[in-house]
């Protein structure tokens, strides 16, 4: 079980290291697709609800893996674009809020390993796809430069889960089930130590 | 709860090694890294919550199936809990005395390989777990990047989990056994020292 | 099944964006244009810019440098075949003019032309790129190469892979040829043993190819693989679906010049280039090897979700490749042998 926890430890250390998530517009100098790509890969906030979901799914079976793999890209592009080209501002502690609670619901999702119809997995995947989506395109311009950049973010999402569902699909020892919902345990408990954070010293995170 | 009140106990050379990177690295490290570096520190910080976290992974693995995955799934959780409430600015006195308690109970525990029944081993422990939660909760520093701060405190309490499940996978050998509540007398005692200076 | 129809969600939205994205895309000109600067003298600079031409119609195409250069009027302003062409002469800079300044192109963003951008210094530093309509500015970095670190030139050396399509492209075209692992293997390793080659003998100077031609070449060898995909698909074979490895050899040693540009631009020569080269090679290589990762890491996913997917989607990868190498080797054939060239 350690090398599981060290794998994952590392893994998520080496996903917050070298960028430490700026809040918003990468600039890689590699265009705008490659710098939603690195947006997302760089947001501990967009990356492990995603891979929550995808183990999530991955524990479920290939059907509920199949499912999600297309409603999360499609609800994080329609959540960037609401918002895009709303420009709707929303009051400052709601989206890290509901950020926060989408870690919980994410997290919490996969340390139960609650067995759901089909078609709740779907509605976890549009809440956290429409969340994101829309923290991530907040505030940005209505371009195509903007539409670009979620579009990479769509591209990562969607290659993020499939990489995530192929970790837990085909497991079937009980222990190594065990530490990938240890791992949702942590997204959840994240969550809600993030959601208290806001409460209390309001909309200065993020 | 006050950091430098542990350091006169007698763990003092490893508490020294387990203190001193965090201000070096607060002034190395710009911007976001030190919310995850410093939410990294803060549950190793303090030997009262590292015996603690290692006894409920030692304890857990003495117990085994179900216990040994029972409780690194739920502890977080109910330590974010304890977190929380914290945060959001529940007053609860006594939490330096219940996590002194705390290191004294599980390392009894431990030492006499008790054996309750599975709920109340996770009341226990979820109580304990509470009041660490809420010790940490208190004393978030505002000012840093709450979600890194938040991922690296989990992850540094959830490997000290996985350290005490390491350990106690020992457990399997006859010697083992014996070590295992051997540290447990360990614990006990720290727990006893920590209680000490809670109440003097 | 039941699924399928929500599967393609994603990918239309995805194509309607681009479709939107590319839509004030209203000069469907495909020449490129060129800018180019020479060191003249010690203070003496001659900057050419040459855009093509649309009837008389120019395209709206205006290059500026930051130093206030292209702001003057031109010494000398003329209309060729299909190109109009324009020319500074710059006297008296001060030293090192151009390092930090940044090149833009106004109009770009308006067209699907790219520009290609030369510079030739005294010094030896030269810079050889492109400036495409997604980001219609660059920043003149001459990085002091003596002065750069061993991660930076591996850096480099990842960016310089991630951001070529084109390489990207092959690649995913062999993967798609290969069968099993060892012919993966031998296919990988002669790519990378070819392109290693020609790297290194581009960097020394040994060999070297006109950019457009190069580019030529690269589309043509992209354009190369996609009917062999698909008739490997269908079940045919051919001297390249038995063993790939020739082709990512053969076409190896061209994709390795055009790493070469890479490196070009830090002015190194002799043996000061050794180090970064070989820091910069492995550089490619790990971004070739995250690459191909990913692609084989995606496929085992799509397998153990059992997605069969429907016939356009499955052979889009292969059209991609097919198209996409045809419009770049139409690109530049037109570069090379058509009018103005």
């Amino acid at each position: 079980m350690r090398r599981r926890f060290t794998a994952t430890a590392m893994a998520i250390a080496a996903l917050l290291a070298p960028g430490l998530a700026q809040a918003h517009l990468v600039v890689t100098g590699m265009g705008p697709i490659y710098d939603g790509v690195t947006h997302f890969a760089l947001s501990p906030e967009d990356s492990l609800p995603v891979v929550a979901l995808a183990f999530y799914a991955g524990l479920r079976g290939p059907g509920s893996s199949r499912l999600l793999l297309a409603v999360l890209p499609s609800a994080w592009f329609v959540g960037g674009l609401l918002a895009c080209l709303s420009g709707v501002a929303l009051p400052p502690t709601a989206l890290p809020l509901a950020t926060a609670v989408v870690f919980l619901a994410m997290g919490g999702l996969l340390a139960s390993d609650l067995t759901l119809s089909t078609p709740y997995h779907a509605v976890a995947a549009i809440a956290v796809g429409l969340v994101r989506g829309a923290a991530d395109l907040g505030g940005a311009p209505a371009e195509a430069g903007s539409l670009l950049d979620l579009a990479g973010m769509c591209v990562a999402a969607f290659a993020l889960f499939a990489l995530a569902v192929s970790v837990t699909l085909p497991l079937k020892r009980f222990w190594m089930i065990v530490a990938a919902r240890v791992a949702g345990s942590w997204v959840a408990a994240a969550g809600l130590l993030l959601a208290g954070w806001i409460l209390r010293f309001g909309a200065k995170v993020q | 709860m006050s950091r430098t009140r542990l350091h006169p106990a007698a763990l003092l050379a490893l508490t020294i090694s387990a203190a001193l990177p965090a201000p070096a690295l607060a002034h190395i490290v710009n911007g976001e890294a030190v919310g995850f570096v410093s939410g990294f520190l803060h549950p190793v910080s303090g030997w009262d919550h590292i015996i603690a976290m290692v006894a409920v992974g030692l304890w857990g693995a003495q117990l085994g199936r179900p216990a040994i995955w029972v409780l690194p799934v739920t502890f977080p959780l109910v330590m974010s809990v304890g977190g929380f409430l914290g945060l959001i600015g529940l007053r609860v006195p006594g939490g330096e005395i219940a996590i002194a308690l705390s290191g004294l109970c599980l390392g009894a525990a431990v030492a006499l390989s008790w054996r309750p029944p599975l709920a109340i081993a996770a009341v226990l422990v979820g109580l304990f777990g509470l009041f660490h939660g809420y010790a940490h909760g208190v004393e978030l520093p505002p000012g840093q990047n709450a979600l890194l701060y938040s991922l690296g405190f989990v992850l540094a309490t959830g490997m000290l989990h996985a350290t005490g499940v390491a350990i106690g996978l020992v457990h399997r050998w006859p010697w083992g056994r014996w070590a295992l509540r051997a540290a447990g007398v360990a614990i006990g005692c720290g727990g006893a020292v920590f209680l000490w200076s809670a109440l003097a | 099944m039941r699924w399928r129809p929500i599967l393609l969600a994603p990918l239309l939205a995805a194509l309607l964006t681009l479709l939107w994205a590319a839509q004030p895309a209203s000069a469907h000109e495909v020449r490129p244009a060129f800018l180019e600067i020479d060191q003249t003298g010690p203070a003496a600079y001659s900057v050419t810019w040459k855009q093509p031409t649309m009837g008389d119609v120019g395209i709206h195409l205006v290059p500026h440098l930051s130093n206030g250069w292209l702001e003057r009027p031109p010494s000398d302003q003329y209309a060729a075949a299909g190109f109009l062409i324009k020319t500074w002469k710059i006297a008296g800079a001060g030293p090192a003019p151009l390092d930090g300044q940044t090149v833009r192109i106004e109009g770009l963003e308006d067209t699907i032309t790219d520009v290609f951008v030369r510079l030739n210094l005294s010094n030896s530093q030269k810079l050889d790129t492109v400036i495409r309509p997604e980001a219609p500015s660059l920043k003149i970095g001459f990085v002091d190469g003596s002065a750069m670190s061993a991660a930076g030139f591996v850096l480099l050396g990842i960016q310089h892979i991630l951001t070529g399509p084109d390489h990207l492209l092959f690649v995913l075209g062999l993967l798609l040829l290969v069968r099993d692992r060892w012919m993966l293997l031998k296919t990988v390793s002669a790519f990378t043993l070819a392109h290693s080659l020609t790297l290194a003998a581009a960097s020394f100077g040994l060999i070297s190819l006109p950019l457009p031609l190069l580019n030529a070449l690269i589309a043509l060898s992209i354009l190369f693989l996609a009917p062999e995909i698909l008739r490997a698909q269908q079940g045919g074979t051919s001297l390249t679906i038995r063993q790939p490895w020739i082709v990512a050899f053969a076409f190896g040693l061209l994709h390795g010049m055009g790493f070469a540009s890479g490196l070009t631009s830090l002015g190194l020569t002799g043996t000061a280039l050794l180090t970064p080269l070989v820091l910069f090679n492995v550089g490619v290589e790990i971004g070739q090897l995250a690459f191909i990762a990913l692609v084989l890491g995606m496929r085992r996913s799509f397998r153990l979700m059992a997605i069969g997917w429907p016939k356009p989607v499955a052979l889009g990868p292969t059209y991609a490749i097919g198209i996409l190498g045809a419009m770049w080797a139409f690109q530049y054939g037109v570069l090379l042998f058509g009018p103005g060239a």
